[in-house]
């Protein structure tokens, strides 16, 4: 449909409005994470929107290097908070990957667990604070707390409905023809899954699984409850950025915020396409 | 998905098609299905039953006795007729509903006008698109810094509004009791919009175009248009859009909690920070457990009522 000019020329304002209004927090933590301490929490007048002195000194500070600036030393950098994040993200992935693919297959080819899509979708609907007193208590019987393996699999579970749901309307929309045909010439119908249907579906899986990466990477509040010291994840490291010298680092805080959001932020652009599709639970594609 | 052709004409296979063995799939499937019932099996029966166990008596785990041996404190439903008088509670629940009401309607409208915008073509519309996803991807931990950051009374929102008024503005946005709300509401909608931007936009596409044309030609308007095509078109699609963020701004916690950690006081306190705060603060776990099932047991009723007018609606054809 042909637009009218005045209409354009709202449409565009109104764009660049809601980009202001979106990018501006954005570019405060980034302009914050190249500060120096000096201009950190400067007010007033002398607040800056953009770094005087562009520094890189807030990234190396919480990689343990001490900055002269500052009188604090960290007694804990936060190389293993980075390694607690990534490797209980992605453990966490690949339980519920596996377990939500194979579900998924089960139901959409031989209608096995019609109990699992109504169970899956209350799982989604409880708060996780809600569920958390046991799992806390079983996580202690289970010598699983402060581990980054017992996140792993917490994280499998809570994001288990989401690689259900999508991996089932993957293979609802995938054509039957070809593991017919294998069927025909004999293979067993395990077979046909492994050997034909996985690797026809690799871009589905890989777009599924980075969905799952970003919701377990965003977790906070799973980790603050199950993790203390040893294995904190990055959001809760965070909290330890201040002092009760300096107040909130707010350049380290900005710098480590920083390292965590670009991944997701990057994965999910990748996967803009099937945004829609994760987040309904299938019911709506784009 | 690639294109994929079948190589064995339907003739051909009824000629060679073995005959169907379903034990063979029923039992591939069962087997398939298994690792996800275990997994739903131990999130849900086992510790539902421990929650209903612990929430009847007076444990922590500071009590000294194991959990299973919780039943030594035994305090006759004492918990759940605290719960009914327990006004801290009743005000979280409360401010939970608030922000909800406020965030959920606003983030609506805003995406509902922007993916008005989005729903042709127009250049630039990709990369625009991509840049107003953004919000929702941040990790919202890392959000929550962010505006607390934002709300400082020396920074950027304040520098802002004194460039606009003229005047220093120098507001403690997360230390007043109303403005805290107000701070993380803005935080929520800031974050969540594009949620609903995205979704909208997925149904606005939807609509089809020749039915759109012939509303023009007959003479209708932009706005008879959109409420009479569009907005029927749209309906299951916003009811979705609706339930997922009122599903999820039920949770709220993650922003919230790094922006105000629930104060000043009490004054931001929703039902998750309430129960976070009763758990690993005041550490008494039996009454965290009521709170926490009561909460369950009344969402369970609202997701089985709302599925069954779900499938109730349809039902009935479009």
């Amino acid at each position: 449909m042909k637009r009218s000019v005045p209409f354009e020329i709202f449409r565009y304002a109104a764009i660049f409005a809601a980009m202001a209004v979106t990018l501006v927090p954005i570019l405060w933590m980034v302009s914050m994470a190249f500060k120096p301490i000096g201009e950190w929490s400067a007010t007033g007048a002398d607040l800056t929107w953009w770094p005087r002195q562009p520094t890189l000194s807030n990234f190396r500070f919480v990689f343990g290097e001490s900055d002269n600036d500052l009188i604090v030393a960290l007694d804990h950098t936060a190389v293993k908070p980075i390694l607690s994040s990534l490797l209980s993200a992605v453990f966490g992935t690949v339980i519920a990957m596996s377990a939500g693919t194979a579900a998924a297959y089960g139901l959409s080819r031989f209608g096995s667990g019609q109990n699992l899509p109504l169970a899956l979708t209350q799982l989604r609907l409880f708060p996780p604070m809600a569920v958390m007193i046991p799992v806390m208590i079983m996580w202690a019987f289970l010598n699983l707390n402060d581990t980054w393996l017992g996140l792993a699999l917490i994280y499998g579970i809570v994001t288990l409905p989401f690689a259900f749901w999508l991996m089932k309307t993957f293979f609802d929309d995938m054509p039957r023809e070809i593991e017919e045909a294998a069927l025909v010439e004999g293979c067993s119908r395990l077979r046909v899954f492994t050997r034909i249907t996985l690797p026809m579906m690799r871009a589905p899986l890989a777009s599924a699984a980075l969905f799952v990466f970003i919701l377990n990477w965003s977790d906070y509040l799973i980790a603050l409850l199950l993790t203390t010291r040893e294995w904190v994840t990055i959001p809760v490291y965070m909290a330890s950025l201040s002092s009760s010298m300096t107040g909130q680092l707010y350049g380290a805080k900005a710098a480590l915020g920083l390292i965590a959001a670009v991944p997701p932020v990057i994965m999910g652009i990748a996967i803009q396409r099937h945004l829609v599709r994760g987040l309904t639970f299938g019911a709506l594609k784009q | 998905m690639s294109a994929v052709t079948a190589t064995i004409s339907e003739d051909e296979m009824g000629a060679r098609t073995k005959p169907a063995t379903p034990d063979e799939g029923a039992r591939l499937g069962f087997r398939l299905t298994l690792p996800a019932q275990i997994l739903v099996l131990f999130i849900s029966a086992f510790p539902l039953l421990m929650q209903l166990y612990i929430s009847v008596t007076d444990w922590s785990p500071l009590s000294g006795i194991g959990w299973w041996n919780a039943w030594e404190m035994w305090n006759s439903f004492a918990n759940y007729t605290d719960l009914a008088a327990d006004t801290r509670f009743w005000s979280a629940l409360q401010r939970t509903a608030i922000v909800m009401l406020v965030c959920v309607p606003a983030e609506f409208l805003l995406g509902l006008a922007l993916a008005t915008l989005f729903a042709d073509d127009f250049p630039g519309k990709r990369i625009f698109y991509s840049i107003l996803l953004m919000p929702m991807m941040v990790v919202p931990a890392v959000a929550g810094y962010m505006f607390f950051m934002l709300f400082q009374s020396g920074g950027p929102v304040n520098d802002i509004l004194s460039r606009i008024v003229g005047t220093p503005v120098t507001i403690a946005w997360l230390s007043d009791p109303n403005l805290a709300l107000i701070a993380v509401m803005v935080a929520d909608i800031w974050q969540w919009t594009p949620l609903m931007f995205l979704i909208l936009l997925a149904g606005l596409v939807g609509v089809p175009e020749d039915q759109m044309k012939a509303a023009t030609l007959l003479g209708a308007d932009a706005w008879q248009r959109f409420t009479t095509i569009v907005l029927p078109k749209m309906k299951t699609i916003i009811i979705i859009a609706l339930a997922i963020r009122v599903i999820e701004n039920f949770k709220i916690f993650d922003t919230l909690y790094i922006m105000t950690g629930g104060g000043p006081g009490v004054a931001t306190e929703t039902i998750s920070v309430y129960i976070y705060k009763v758990t690993t603060q005041d550490l008494i776990w039996g009454y965290g457990a009521a709170i926490a099932l009561a909460i369950l047991i009344v969402l369970s009723i609202v997701a089985v009522y709302a599925m069954k007018r779900m499938a109730k609606a349809r039902e009935v054809p479009a």
